[in-house]
């Protein structure tokens, strides 16, 4: 048959026995060369000692990636990329050190402030080099050394191991080998595949059978983690019965000279356990004309693979010029859970194409989707999300609630869900609704004596509540301030 | 990377039927060359795949395979005792009828007796002007082998009292491709209710195509109803299209109800050309074995101050799959937009499947927008509730799927066309196996 044909064609053309030329280098590089190529591809690898599947892996991804052509249907729109002018390997120390806040900018500074963070903490954040004269800021760094080595202890008094996926490549090969792509395989989409290829670095999360890891982790307790760059790989892994509850990312706006971020984050949740996974995204946006800004693309999902078992997203979406994210849950395992809980704010010139698939395919499966939309400025904020129940999905539950809030009348807010049933036993409800924000409740509020923009603030952080509450306790006081902050300017 | 996408065996067969049937099909040498580009068009467009996100859930590239030959005309001789039983009860309105039978006009089954009051008259007797419509694959289609269709102009302040019906029937042994085209343009401050009604005769072919095209034009502060009921047809594919623009103020009531069609297409485009207009869609799709129905509608918020509401409800039974797309569009200036949209479907059996994908894109800020989307089997408490009160179980699943669909049928204000509706869906559920 011809079609079987093709597809024999099609994977010999990617095949990774194809490379006929060695590589060998001497040259003791902190930065690879401009471009992507087989040579990269293995200089990564090199660089970071990796066994010799991992570079096969890799190798594997390039190809397919080569084969593969961007996705356009997210309603984004930007200038095409240039994947031979980027970096893809650069080395920590090359990051470029500011000599003083002086040298940040002052928009960033200012944001800072009113996220009352401290000094020394947001030089740590723009990147500014910490001298001598300021023992303090030395002994942060100390204490965040000493902080990261005593939870380290304690985690591992448990069993759960938590590092970096290059140290789990070392140390533990064989969880890595045998999870890594089970989740978002190599040529699932474009921009896996070329995180695939190239990523640099990432988390690596275990939890053992039955232990509830006994703290919320967090990338900001590992050092490493700020110099992770662009293609950042996670990869969490629940054991039966285990529990844990991840944290990625900062309230405070982040220095980023990286334009493209395309990470890869992979959940498994095996028998009873149960994935908490928290996002709070505040890249660059861009100047006010939408230019710079971070391009943020990233495939996220978890897979509910052991029965009982249960994800749950939550994200808060501010920064980045553009978003394309759609954090999903393959609900596989017989009576598993997914949920996604999301705020997604754009204002300025940003654009969000984000949203989530829920995938039922166990029997008894359940998700619930939570998405407030809030677009200001002169942004477009769209919602797209796909809720399928196969056909074996007996007695598969949905509900869905997409909320979008308008501000300006410059702005967009879209919705696209896909609701797919294909078994009667289905029972799916999806409900959206966009508005603006009342001018009576406006008035009542200015009219006790707050600004307009505290009021609108105010009305906001009531809009999005519902998600707020799923959030980590220590984060939900920043990220209101953070809601706040980022409608700025979008008022009067 | 391009691919050259082969042509499936159907687009070919269209190709050649347009060639051979081109002399025989109606208009001037004009006609013929909007003809032969609109035939153009489609070649380079194919049959719309499922890689085309509006054509997501309906592939015709797999779906429809054998291209029946277009229907000369010379065919099916019926008799008006033929015409009334097609109707069945809308014969009971009285109404006033314009009859096309396999395309093509028959004088002798019309009866216009009550519209005097309008224009109405048949494509092929003035056959001077074709306009392509819309530049997609079926609209396409539709202009390359339109034989026939209603024309009707509603003057300005004039009220048309009883429903107009405007019946598609198709007949004979073999099966044909009917392609009509309907075109109605309502006068300001006009008032009509429109029916159009596709049946086939019972003992004909059950493999019928039609491909309908209906343009209306509603003037300011105009009052328009209109309905579409497509029923009855075996394996019958239907690929129909509406497309509605509103001046202002005006108020148009839209209705489509789909039974027993194996591949349906039904697609409504609505434009708002003036302020305060409203418009309300609303339908019933009935499916059962391999019947595949697809409603894919868009509404185009371009002028502020208009309202719209749609309601769809669908039932499915056996492997049958509902699609519902809809789309609402708020353009940047439409301020005070109220739209509200609602997809709910009502599964009878394990296999059915059921697509939704209710659209909104929104460009104003002003506006109040909604749409919600449901689906599930029949409640079961529901069922005990009725079973306990002494009514059988079957009975009590019949008067569950009843309302179910009446929600929709309801928003019909004529109420012998009501009846009509409901009678319709009643042996439609009647005939489904136990």
């Amino acid at each position: 048959m011809a079609a079987v044909q093709d597809t024999i064609d099609q994977v010999k053309k990617v095949d990774v026995d194809q490379y006929k030329y060695g590589f060998e280098t001497d040259i003791e590089a902190d930065r690879a060369p401009k471009g992507l190529s087989e040579d990269i591809v293995r200089f990564i690898s090199e660089k970071k000692g990796e066994p010799a599947w991992m570079l096969a892996w890799r190798l594997d991804s390039y190809q397919r990636w080569k084969v593969m052509t961007e996705p356009t249907w997210a309603k984004v729109d930007y200038p095409r990329i240039d994947f031979q002018d980027l970096y893809y390997y650069s080395a920590p120390r090359s990051k470029k050190v500011l000599d003083s806040l002086d040298e940040v900018d002052p928009e960033i500074l200012k944001t800072y402030e009113k996220l009352g963070i401290p000094l020394t903490e947001q030089k740590i954040l723009a990147g500014v080099k910490l001298t001598g004269a300021k023992p303090v800021a030395v002994d942060a760094i100390f204490d965040s050394v000493s902080v990261a080595t005593t939870f380290k202890k304690e985690l591992a008094k448990a069993g759960v191991i938590f590092c970096s996926i290059s140290e789990a490549l070392r140390e533990h090969p064989e969880l890595v080998r045998k999870y890594l792509g089970s989740v978002v395989p190599q040529s699932d989409n474009f921009y896996a595949a070329l995180n695939s290829a190239v990523f640099s670095d990432g988390s690596f999360v275990y939890i053992p059978p039955g232990v509830r890891c006994p703290m919320e982790l967090s990338t900001q307790f590992r050092m490493n983690d700020k110099e992770t760059g662009q293609f950042e790989r996670t990869l969490i892994i629940a054991d039966k019965g285990s529990y844990v509850s991840y944290l990625e990312g900062c309230t405070a706006p982040m220095r980023d000279e990286n334009q493209l971020h395309a990470a890869v984050v992979e959940l498994i949740a095996l028998d009873d356990a149960e994935i908490k996974y928290s996002t709070v995204q505040n890249w660059y946006p861009g100047d006010k004309n939408g230019k710079g800004g971070v391009y943020n693309f990233v495939t996220k999902r978890g897979d509910c693979r052991g029965v009982n078992s249960k994800i749950s997203w939550t994200q808060v979406e501010t920064g980045s010029a553009i978003t394309w994210k759609y954090p999903s849950c393959i609900l596989r395992g017989d009576n598993s859970r997914g949920e996604f809980y999301s705020i997604a704010i754009s204002n300025g010139r940003q654009q969000v194409d984000s949203g989530t698939k829920m995938i039922h395919l166990g029997k008894n499966t359940s998700s619930r989707i939570i998405s407030k939309g809030i677009a200001a400025g002169h942004s477009q904020n769209t919602y797209r999300g796909l809720v399928s129940a196969h056909r074996k999905a007996t007695n598969a539950r949905n509900f869905t609630n997409c909320d979008s809030l308008l501000i300006g009348d410059k702005c967009g807010a879209h919705t696209v869900p896909y609701i797919e049933a294909k078994t009667s036993t289905a029972h799916f409800e999806h409900e959206a609704t966009t508005s603006k924000i009342s001018e009576d409740t406006l008035f009542y509020c200015m009219q006790r004596g707050l600004t307009q923009e505290e009021a609108v603030a105010l009305v906001v952080n009531g809009f999005v509540r519902d998600v707020l509450q799923h959030l980590p306790m220590e984060f939900m006081a920043e990220t209101q301030k953070l809601i706040g902050i980022s409608l700025e300017g979008s008022v009067g | 990377m391009s691919v050259a996408i082969m042509k499936t065996k159907a687009e070919l067969a269209l190709a050649e039927q347009f060639q051979s049937a081109l002399p025989a099909l109606p208009g001037g040498p004009e006609v013929a060359k909007v003809r032969q580009q609109a035939i153009a068009t489609f070649g380079e467009l194919g049959l719309p795949h499922r890689r085309i996100e509006d054509w997501k859930y309906t592939d015709l590239r797999t779906a429809f395979k054998d291209p029946a030959p277009p229907s000369a005309g010379d065919a099916a001789k019926l008799t008006v005792g033929d015409l009334i039983v097609a109707l069945g009860p809308y014969m009971d309105l009285d109404a006033p009828r314009i009859v096309f039978v396999n395309g093509h006009y028959r004088r002798p089954l019309s009866n216009l007796a009550g519209a005097e009051a309008v224009i109405v008259s048949p494509l092929s007797e003035k056959f001077e002007r074709l306009t392509p419509a819309q530049s997609d694959a079926v609209t396409s289609l539709n202009t390359a082998f339109v034989t026939d269709g209603a024309v009707i102009t509603i003057p300005a302040g004039v009220t048309l009292e009883k429903p107009l019906l405007i019946v598609s029937l198709t007949a004979g042994k073999d099966a044909r491709l009917s392609t009509v085209r309907h075109q109605i343009d309502a006068g300001a401050d006009a008032r009509a209710t429109l029916v159009e009604l596709f049946i086939t005769l019972p003992g004909s072919s059950p493999d019928q195509q039609t491909n309908t095209l209906t343009t209306l034009t509603a003037g300011d502060r105009a009052s328009i109803t209109h309905v579409k009921a497509a029923s009855d047809g075996g394996r019958a594919t239907h690929l129909s299209n509406w497309i509605v623009a509103l001046g202002a103020g005006t108020l148009y009531r839209g209705f489509q109800m789909t039974s027993g069609l194996a591949l349906v297409r039904n697609e409504i485009a609505a434009l708002y050309r003036g302020e305060h207009a409203k418009l309300d869609i609303s339908g019933v799709f009935l499916g059962r074995s391999n019947d595949h129905i697809d409603t894919t509608l868009t509404v185009d918020h371009a002028v502020p101050h208009c309202e719209s509401r749609e309601l769809f409800a669908g039932v499915l039974d056996g492997r049958a799959r509902g699609i519902f797309q809809g789309k609402i569009i708020v353009r940047p200036d439409a301020q005070k937009t109220d739209g509200k949209q609602m997809a709910r479907a009502m599964m009878l059996s394990p296999d059915a499947e059921f697509d939704s994908k209710p659209e909104l894109e929104i460009y104003a800020d002003d506006v109040v927008c909604g749409h919600g989307s449901t689906v599930a089997e029949i409640d079961e408490d529901l069922l005990f509730y009725c079973q306990a009160r002494g009514i059988p179980a079957d009975e009590a699943r019949a008067m569950l799927v009843e309302s179910f669909i009446g929600e929709a049928i309801e928003r019909v204000e004529h109420e012998g066309l009501r009846h009509c509706l409901m009678q319709t869906a009643t042996a439609w559920l009647n005939a489904l196996p136990a």
